[in-house]
């Protein structure tokens, strides 16, 4: 009796749900469930055009991890990091200009006092503060909303 | 006839027992027999989009119009694009009924809202200026939407009088408030921004709102530039010129954070905007009515 | 005459009807052959028409059991629960309620929602069903453990199946390949950079005891010639930094090595092993 009013409930539930179903408003096709377990923290690393200050750079900020960022334990509280910020500015706006966004970001990180109130949040809890913010295009921003968790 | 009932009695009997059941049974099977014919179709559809599984709904409404013209599923057919976001799709069949005898002017009103849910705004205004197929017994909605799209694009705010006497009363104030929000949105200038932290390092950011990011440039600058002139008074050259060298580009980098502050800041209050005005119309369903068939 | 004459009739009308088509069984046919065919969405669409159109509710079951199946392959999952649940309340038989509810708890698993998997399977085993499903039981809660990586519980619970079960024996390789986050932690602690070469990070590890060797002795030196602050800099802006992040590396490449093995074995599950899979 009480499994029954609880399937009853269930379907009750379900069919209240059914009438916000949108899974089916775009044709879908097969697709495989990974068994795997998720890793939370993406590669920190991300490749825009190579240009030759750019290879320089990222070879220093790869010898820079290898001896003392990779040792030193998880320091910073941005995502991405200080250095892979550098390496991204310089990638999106030259060296020149790359080097103040890495300036600015470098400030901002002494700001002992900085909060969830400024700045969205990495889904790995860090500060999320792209370098693409901070090029002085106002097309290429993305505001998002400070406190929020991306994903 | 007595005679031959009383004869054939037995016969009589097969035929209530057995026969009668399975011409019956037999006439409900005709009834169901084709699952794909059109008034099937139409059944199947119709219980489709009452549960909202519209893409499928569309198929079978679209499998019936081969066969049978209906305004009404024409409609509906119409309606399933508008419900999953096809807008275009929507707007093109909704045209397809502006010479209906029943749906006119609901199909007219249909149109302009899939017009203007695809955000084309200058289409949808440019229509409405021209009186393209406007909707009589609903203008006034179409009119309110006509200036509501004004608050969704960089287009140049037309003047109060007509824009406020669009809306209900009970509107105005909140409409009053966007419009004047649109009109000088509270912007910070990243050329000023910039040049006050040239002025005092830190300034910029202050006048952004990044008060603690502020104090903090300040500091760092102030540090440096008190460890360079510190290290020259005391000769020590290398030093000097390190904490200098290091002073002035923290230095640099604040003037160019301001700047890229303000422009956040900026963006900020533009979304914030958005925002808004989205979510305000979007529970008010866009003061338009709900079109009952 | 007369009697021969009804009697031919009732002939034809009996054999004329019934040799009219089952539109409906056609219709399930027809969906299955979608379904067969991995054209899951159509096939959907076919189940929902045979439904509609079945008022005897013969083949509700069947069809909502498969709308679930077609789901599951389009890794909806939510709505292969939701679509389960129907053909459960559906059902006719216990094999159809136990079908059913297997199939829901197999969806739990791929959804990785293993608390409501093993609520479920508490149901089951507590329910009248659960001595012909002991076995079934056993083995989907083993499957619950190995997606919540908990390996050594689901060596056991495939164990209660056959103690030489191949799933059994994978689960106990894991395990044994599996590193102790906390002994790697441990051993940071009083050597920097031995956790890190215990988990195969030779390089990391060496380099880190080396930073930890250099600032140890950048302190030691400044403390014994005086030089206070510079002792209390180095210490906290070298040692302090570089002996945390021993630590800190240590218990993440130890997670990190356990979640690729656990990752490597999930994979081969996924996509050799042979056995019934969720």
């Amino acid at each position: 009796m009480l499994s029954r009013f609880l399937i009853i409930t269930f379907i009750l539930l379900l069919q209240s749900s059914c009438n916000f179903a949108q899974t089916d408003w775009v044709k879908w096709n097969a697709q495989e469930v990974s068994y795997t377990i998720d890793d939370q923290v993406k590669p920190n690393k991300t490749a825009v055009n190579q240009t030759f200050p750019l290879t320089v750079v990222s070879f220093f900020r790869n010898l820079y991890g290898l001896f003392i960022s990779d040792l030193d334990g998880d320091n910073c509280p941005f995502y991405p990091s200080c250095s892979n910020f550098f390496v991204q500015s310089v990638g999106e706006a030259g060296l020149i200009k790359g080097s103040l966004m890495f300036s600015d970001r470098f400030l901002r990180d002494l700001n002992l006092l900085k909060g969830k109130n400024q700045y969205p949040l990495y889904k790995i809890g860090k500060f999320y503060d792209p370098p693409y913010n901070y090029t002085l295009s106002q097309e290429k921003i993305i505001y998002q909303i400070p406190g929020k968790v991306i994903d | 006839m007595k005679g031959f009932l009383i004869n054939n009695k037995f016969l009589f009997c097969i035929y209530f027992l057995f026969l009668l059941p399975i011409v019956l049974y037999s006439q409900n099977y005709i009834d169901q027999q084709n699952l794909f014919s059109p008034e099937s179709r139409l059944k199947f559809g119709s219980y489709l989009y009452s549960e909202e599984d519209y893409l499928r709904a569309s198929v079978e409404f679209r499998e019936y119009l081969k066969y049978v013209d209906n305004d009404t599923v024409r409609f509906k057919f119409a309606t399933c694009f508008y419900k999953i976001g096809r807008f275009q799709e929507a707007a093109d069949n909704f045209k397809g009924l502006f010479t209906s005898r029943n749906l006119q002017q609901e199909s007219k009103l249909a149109y302009y809202k899939s017009v203007f849910f695809q955000k084309n705004y200058s289409l949808f205004r440019i229509s409405f200026n021209n009186e393209f197929h406007i909707p009589w017994d609903y203008k006034d909605e179409i009119k309110r939407l006509y200036y509501i799209s004004f608050f969704f694009d960089n287009s140049v705010l037309p003047d109060t009088n007509n824009f406020f006497s669009s809306f209900p009363d009970s509107n105005k104030s909140v409409i009053k408030q966007f419009y004047f929000r649109k009109k000088f949105p509270e912007y910070k200038n990243p050329t000023t921004a910039a040049l006050l932290s040239g002025l005092i390092p830190g300034l910029g950011k202050i006048y952004v709102g990044e008060i603690t990011d502020g104090f903090t440039s300040l500091l760092v600058t102030g540090v440096l530039t008190f460890l360079a002139i510190d290290n020259f008074k005391h000769n020590h050259n290398f030093r000097g010129w390190l904490f200098a060298g290091l002073g002035a580009y923290f230095y640099g980098g604040n003037i160019y954070g301001s700047a890229a502050a303000a422009q956040i800041f900026n963006a900020g209050v533009k979304f914030n905007f958005d925002s808004d005005v989205r979510l305000y119309f979007e529970k008010r369903n866009y003061l338009l009515p709900e079109i009952k068939l | 005459m007369k009697k021969k004459f009804l009697i031919i009739l009732f002939y034809l009308v009996a054999v004329s009807n019934y040799a009219q088509p089952d539109n409906l069984s056609i219709q399930l046919d027809y969906a299955t052959n979608l379904y067969n065919n991995n054209q899951f969405f159509d096939a959907i669409t076919e189940y929902k028409r045979l439904i509609f159109f079945d008022l005897s509710k013969k083949s509700h079951f069947k069809a909502y059991f498969q709308i679930g199946k077609c789901y599951k392959a389009g890794a909806k999952l939510d709505d292969a629960i939701k679509y389960f649940a129907l053909a459960e309340m559906n059902s006719n038989t216990d094999d159809e309620r136990l079908k059913s509810k297997i199939e829901i708890v197999r969806c739990n698993i791929l959804r990785k929602t293993t608390t409501r998997a093993h609520q479920l399977l508490d149901g089951l085993e507590s329910s009248a069903f659960s001595k012909e499903i002991r076995d079934s039981i056993y083995y989907w809660r083993g499957w619950t453990y190995m997606f919540e990586d908990k390996w050594q519980s689901a060596s056991d619970s495939f164990a209660k199946i056959n103690p030489y079960h191949e799933l059994k024996i994978l689960c106990d390789r894991v395990e044994k390949d599996k590193v102790s986050v906390t002994f790697a932690t441990v051993i940071s602690y009083i050597l920097p950079g031995a956790g890190q070469i215990y988990t195969g990070n030779y390089l990391s590890g060496l380099l880190s005891l080396g930073w930890n060797i250099v600032s140890a002795y950048l302190t030691i030196k400044s403390f014994n010639a005086d030089r206070v602050f510079d002792g209390f800099a180095i210490l906290t802006l070298l040692w302090q930094r570089f002996y945390r992040g021993n630590i800190q590396n240590a218990e993440q490449f130890a997670l990190e090595k356990n979640i690729g093995i656990a990752n490597n074995t999930l994979i081969y599950l996924q996509n050799q092993f042979k056995g019934i899979k969720p």
